[in-house]
């Protein structure tokens, strides 16, 4: 793995001095040794990185031989630095018969991993990923020593995708850890994992993770050239990759999967699809992505299979109701009266009697101060979001009704809405549906139920055009497979889902034996028969 | 080719925006037409009435506010054809009227003697219009009084109606509901005609539309189900009534419950029996050239009423009550055959049996069918079960008597 | 020609959506009164026979559309004119489908909405999916065809529950004879909807599996036919004859009439669904084929750059085509089956085959020895 990852990061590197060379980037410094001159080097460091105060530059001598550590503060573990200072450098060596470089390298080995380094491009590369550089007064090349060490956030339960049942671990800020929390729940060197560095400035770490002989071999060197093409000069979240290999832009569904649960990575690796995490987010992109997945929630595995399929109905229809609950709405209201039985409408008609509004307006009010409230409460600090939905319970809820704004049942319809929103466990299928919810409403404001029609019409089409990395978006039911309904509405007991997805991976199908359907053992005896006898 | 797309996509889409009110209609711009009511015209033909709810005041949930003032409201409008009177009744009231949710369409006797049939097409041609739209006929009374009644059970006037034919119809089986569709397909087919439930106000019919009426816990009008109206080519020609009217229900299979009463030795009337499950199968065959109708009816009831000494634990009696109730439908039934054939007027719908049985025959007496079902050879046969007998096997009349 | 490939169960799916189509909807077959689901199945058996001449050309030239092998089998120019003739008869087949279903819509709910409005917001949809090609049509058939499953079965459910089916309206069985059947059965059934299946001739190449194209396409249409039939059979049962006889669309009464349980009444607005659902199929076939075969005849690259011209076309059509519903269904029944379906259904393809049977056997005669 590691010769591979190397291979691919040289060549990674090389294609990226290439676009450098072609754009005139001022801010690399050109392919140049190191100065023998140590003072010479610190002079350069300084300049070309503004005298930055968290640069810390500590001077030492080894053997008469004036040296300098450079790190980062903060980056670099200090404790780490501090303390190989007092044991390794205070203490005088005598012997010096020795040359001071070898020497020095000697006592680097206690410290970590180290090596050899010579060109001044991978002098900044080496201590803004926070490693620590030696350098020897005399000696025209430096020792790069690992000693990454940040403060990290810890481990904790993930705050975006609750669940029930299940582990309670998430992912981090730190890509290392998440590797490492993928690592420990697939125990198989099948898993392999690569790195290329993403951004010019902010040269951010990008892994691919992928089950070797499950994935498709086809979308992970697809994955691998989406990523190469990415010329940026930053990479933050993972939003933004997602963002540069999407497949198509023009559309509000995601058509990549992120979370920030390793369960969830876990299980979508060993279905053959490709984790891509990029460091200083904890927020992991799974691809490809078809539809169904973003209904499909963790615990749909933990519970039992008939609650499961259950509740995944019960999601499928609250997107419905998300999408189209306030254009259904406004359609009865306004088109289709007579949809309505008769005590109920009139019951409509009159709390709609003092509102000045019609109905496709009043929905609108109704709906934006939702969103509006929705928005203010999420970024809100903890302490006055209490406060927001109070106000926001008095503004939609009693005071709108009755200063005579919108009408009782228009309350209900939005609250209706805004919970079955909730209730999709993926917020970027969630989200979708918020926005299309606006465009339903103005389709039904100007033809009732046809305009809704068109527009699930058109929904439809568009969502059997979307591909998640060549895979057709709403795959195991457009193209229809029957061999793969096993967990689309129904989630059938793990037991009987012998098969991977076949439309994911290609040939690696077959993940459990047979015969598992449990029951009690056929050599136990039948305590009926024991009776009889 | 991209930019023509482009922008007639956006012509489209801005012109449905800008001029987007072909079909809208705001729930508070309609009058919602509960009922209507159409009777001759004084100096038009036809004058109509509308029933319009006014939804804030029907108290239907706590938050509506309203319960002030009356929940209907009643105009009326002439013209020589119903639509021409629907429209003029616009100039009286401020929204548009609705019919979709119209549940109840009224006709005063005088209008149906002179024929349904100007009348009949917009009521099924309009799509706003339900298929489900109940027919009566007001007797005695013009359909304004009834359409202007109020009630003091039901929030909505018209549900009184609606759901009184249907409760008779479930308990007493005098009644049943007819919808415009029953009443035009009855019309167009040569082997039946279609009847209408009769309605009538009785007591004092000025207080009918008033709401001190409905102060008091006994109203003054009384709204009830009368009687079904026989029609023979659009148009009134009688009345069958109480028992008869049964008859017709029975023998078109829709009763549901009802009660027969029996004489018991001496006494009149003595026993009740009401059928909990009844089926009427209508059969026709042919006899030496013509037609002969069978009709079998196989109910079940219970006891429900006995007012005289019989012990009832035992199996004999309940069977001689049976025989006896048997005799009493079969009575029954032909007495409203015999009624109808004396009307000429095929509502039972043996034509179609007889079209079904044998299409070939059928044609030689279509033209004619009125004749020959005023001759036509009609046999019933009652198959009655007593099932149960309520809570208490001797009546009390038996220890009482001794 | 497009490079697009599909299975033969998403053929399937168009194939029994295609048919089902707008057929469901209007009273098909009326005047054989209450045989007219008789005749339909006689309509069935007659396009099942009609598709084996289209398979036996197709069998020919397996890999090209009906517009490439007719200048194939009848020489280049008598065969881009005949190839051209058909593109206007898809174009004209899909306007009449579209005008159909706007006539509904303003015929029914929409009563004061401009059929340009209805039509060409149809339209708009229709031409996006032409424009992601046939691979997204099939998948989008196949998304509705459980819907419609759903959706049909509710209905019969309801309308069994509501106590609506009095199955006595269906007889006599054959009142009349066979006479009206039959006449029926050439008038009507045989050319709508099953003779229509001609146009598959342009979709066929596309299949993956060049041997499953007999068992897909007669197998929706067997599947098609019988729930038509059926349809045909619930909707006279609820409404009786003369009902079935006055209505423009039998279906829409007879649902109108399902009333339970107080509040499930006036469900319109399902048969609305379908309606959409159905006719967009329809349409979009008719409007796909006429697009491949413009494409293919005028050799552009791609048909993208068709599609919106030919989809103004149709819709600009469809509203001048007749000026009112009257006049629209009265060309429907008396001039497009006598003078547009039977040349283009029954009589070009069965000349076609006799021509290529003549000429296939001389090319084998000539290369065999």
């Amino acid at each position: 793995m590691s010769i591979l990852s190397k291979i691919l990061k040289k060549e990674q590197k090389r294609r990226q001095d290439d676009n450098y060379r072609q754009q005139q980037d001022p801010l690399k410094p050109e392919d140049q040794p190191i100065l023998r001159n140590y003072q010479d080097n610190i002079a350069r460091i300084k300049e070309e990185f503004g005298n930055s105060t968290d640069l810390c530059l500590r001077e030492f001598s080894i053997s008469n031989h004036k040296g300098i550590v450079v790190y980062i503060d903060g980056l670099a573990d200090n404790k780490m630095i501090s303390e190989f200072f007092l044991e390794s450098l205070t203490e005088e060596i005598i012997d010096h018969s020795q040359d001071s470089f070898q020497k020095l390298m000697e006592r680097a080995v206690g410290l970590g991993n180290f090596q050899i380094i010579s060109n001044w491009n991978e002098v900044f590369d080496s201590f803004l990923s926070g490693n620590t550089l030696f350098f020897l007064d005399g000696y025209s090349k430096a020792i790069n020593v690992e000693t990454k060490g940040w403060n990290m956030r810890a481990i904790t339960e993930p705050s975006t995708q609750l669940s029930i049942r299940g582990p309670k671990d998430s992912f981090t800020e730190t890509m290392r850890t998440n590797t490492a929390l993928i690592r420990r729940r697939i125990k198989s060197p099948d898993l392999w994992l690569e790195t290329i560095k993403v951004g010019k400035i902010s040269q951010t770490d990008v892994a691919i993770m992928y089950l070797k002989g499950i994935a498709n071999e086809k979308i992970v060197t697809e994955v691998k050239e989406r990523l190469n093409r990415i010329n940026v000069d930053s990479i933050i979240e993972s939003g933004h990759v997602e963002q540069f290999i999407e497949d198509q832009v023009w559309t509000t569904f995601p058509t990549t999967f992120h979370t920030e649960r390793p369960d969830v990575v876990t299980s979508q690796l060993l279905e053959g699809r490709i984790a891509i995490i990029v460091d200083g987010t904890p927020f992991v992109i799974t691809v490809p992505a078809i539809f169904i997945q973003f209904f499909q929630a963790p615990d749909d595995y933990y519970f039992r299979f008939d609650i499961s399929t259950g509740i995944r109905l019960l999601r499928i229809l609250a997107f419905y109701i998300a999408l189209i609950g306030p254009a259904i709405y406004i359609a009865a209201t306004t088109f289709h009266q007579e949809m309505i039985p008769t005590t109920m409408a009139i019951a409509i008609a009159a709390q709609r009697e003092n509102v000045p509004f019609p109905a496709f307006v009043e929905a609108l009010i109704m709906e934006v101060t939702f969103e509006i409230l929705r928005e203010a409460g999420l970024r809100l600090p903890r302490a006055v979001g209490q406060a927001v939905s109070i106000v926001g319970a008095l503004v939609i809820g009693q005071a709108a009704v009755q200063a005579g704004i919108v009408s009782p049942v228009m309350v209900i319809v939005v609250s209706i809405t805004a919970l079955a929103n909730f209730s999709t466990p993926s917020f970027g299928m969630a989200i979708a549906a918020r926005l299309i919810r606006f465009l339903m409403m103005a389709l039904s404001t100007i033809l009732g139920v046809y305009g809704i029609m068109l527009g699930l019409i058109f929904l439809s089409i568009h969502l059997c055009s979307l591909r998640s990395f060549g895979i057709p978006y709403m795959m195991p039911l457009a193209p229809f497979n029957i061999r793969n309904q096993e967990d689309v509405f129904a989630r059938l007991p793990i037991w009987a889902m012998k098969n991977r997805p076949k439309f994911i991976s290609k040939d690696n199908m077959v993940r459990e034996g047979e015969n598992q359907k449990p029951g009690p053992s056929l050599e136990e005896d039948d305590p009926s028969s024991k009776g009889g006898s | 080719m991209r930019k023509i797309t482009v922008v007639t996509l956006l012509v489209i889409i801005c012109s449905s925006f800008l001029s987007a009110c072909w079909n809208q209609k705001e729930l508070t711009d309609l009058a919602f037409v509960m009922a209507v009511g159409i009777d001759k015209g004084e100096d038009k033909k036809f004058s109509v009435s509308f029933q319009i709810v006014n939804p804030a005041n029907v108290n239907l949930g706590q938050g509506s506010g309203g319960g002030q003032g009356l929940p209907i409201a009643v105009y009326s409008s002439s013209g020589d054809t119903v639509t021409e009177a629907a429209r003029n009744a616009t100039k009286q009231i401020s929204r548009r009227l609705y019919y979709a949710h119209t549940n109840l369409v009224a006709i005063s006797e005088e209008v149906a003697k002179d024929g349904l049939l100007n009348i009949l097409d917009v009521l099924d041609r309009d799509p706003e219009f339900r298929t489900t739209t109940q027919l009566v006929i007001t007797r005695g009374t013009p359909a304004i009084v009834l359409v202007s009644s109020l009630a003091n059970l039901d929030k909505l006037p018209v549900n009184k109606i609606t759901k009184e034919i249907k409760a008779t119809e479930a308990m007493l089986g005098e009644n049943m509901q007819i919808t415009i569709d029953d009443f035009i397909s009855g019309l167009l087919s040569k082997g039946k005609e279609p009847i209408v439930n009769g309605y009538k106000v009785t007591g004092d019919v000025e207080m009918a539309g008033r709401a001190g009426d409905l102060l008091e816990t006994k109203t003054k009008a009384i709204l009830s189900a009368d009687g079904l109206a026989v029609f023979k080519k659009g148009k009134l020609i009688g009345w069958i009534e109480h028992e008869k009217a049964r008859g017709v229900i029975w023998i078109l299979d829709k009763v549901k419950s009802t009660a027969v009463n029996v004489d018991w030795g001496e006494k009149k009337e003595a026993i009740t029996m009401a059928p909990l499950r009844t089926k009427t199968k209508v059969a026709a065959k042919i006899k030496q050239g013509k037609p002969v109708i069978d009709i079998s009816i196989k109910d079940e009831g219970w006891i429900s009423e006995v007012n005289t000494a019989i012990d009832l634990t035992d199996p004999n009696e309940i069977e001689k009550i049976d025989k006896l109730v048997e005799k009493e439908i079969k009575r029954q039934i032909m007495a409203t055959v015999k009624e109808a054939q004396k009307m000429k007027s095929d509502i039972f719908g043996f034509g179609e049996k007889v079209h079904k049985k044998d299409p070939k025959l059928w044609k030689k007496l279509k033209g004619n069918w009125d004749e020959h079902f005023a001759e036509l050879e009609v046999n019933v046969k009652v198959d009655s079960y007593s099932r149960r007998e309520g809570i208490r096997t001797k009546p009390f009349w038996s220890n009482f008597n001794q | 020609m497009e490079k697009a490939k599909i299975k033969a169960s998403q053929l399937f799916i168009l194939v029994v959506l295609f048919e089902m189509g707008s057929a469901i909807l209007l009273g098909l077959g009326v005047s054989a009164k209450q045989d007219a689901w008789l005749a339909t199945l006689f309509g069935l058996a007659g396009g099942l026979l009609l598709f084996l001449v289209y398979y036996q050309l197709y069998k020919y030239y397996p890999s090209l559309p009906f517009t490439s092998y007719v200048q194939k089998i009848t020489g280049k120019w008598i065969g881009r004119l005949l190839g051209f003739l058909y593109v206007i008869y898809f174009i004209n087949m899909s306007t009449r489908v579209l005008r159909d279903f706007g006539e509904l819509l303003t015929n029914t709910v929409y009563v004061s909405t401009p059929l340009i409005v209805i039509n060409s917001l149809m339209m708009l949809i229709i031409i996006y999916a032409i424009n992601k090609g046939i691979e997204v049509i099939a998948r989008v058939g196949e998304l509705f065809f459980g819907a419609i499953y759903l959706m049909a079965l509710t209905g019969i459910l309801l309308i069994l529950f509501s106590g609506l089916l009095h199955p006595e309206n269906l007889q006599p069985v054959l009142e009349y004879g066979w006479k009206p059947v039959f006449r029926t059965f050439i008038r009507e059934t045989l050319t709508f909807p099953f003779g229509e299946m001609v146009v598959f001739t342009m979709l066929l190449p596309l299949l993956n599996n060049h041997k499953k194209v007999k068992l897909a396409c007669m197998g929706g249409m067997i599947l098609a036919g019988i729930n038509v039939s059926l349809t045909i059979a619930i909707n006279i049962a609820t409404l009786g004859v003369d009902l079935y006889e006055r209505s423009n669309f039998p279906l829409l009464t007879t649902i109108g009439k399902i009333q339970l349980a107080n509040f499930i009444e006036r469900l319109d607005v399902f048969f609305m669904l379908y309606l959409m659902i159905g006719c967009f199929f329809k349409i979009s076939v008719f409007f796909y084929a006429a697009v491949v075969g413009a494409t293919d005849l005028f050799q552009f690259k791609n048909h993208q750059k068709l599609t919106f011209p030919i989809g103004l076309m149709i819709l600009l059509a469809s509203v001048t085509i007749a000026s009112n519903y009257a006049e629209h269904i009265e060309e429907g029944l008396r001039v497009v089956p006598v003078y547009v379906q039977w040349p283009f259904q029954i009589i070009i393809p069965t000349i076609l085959l006799i021509i290529a049977f003549f000429r296939n056997r001389k090319k084998k005669a000539t290369s065999s020895p």
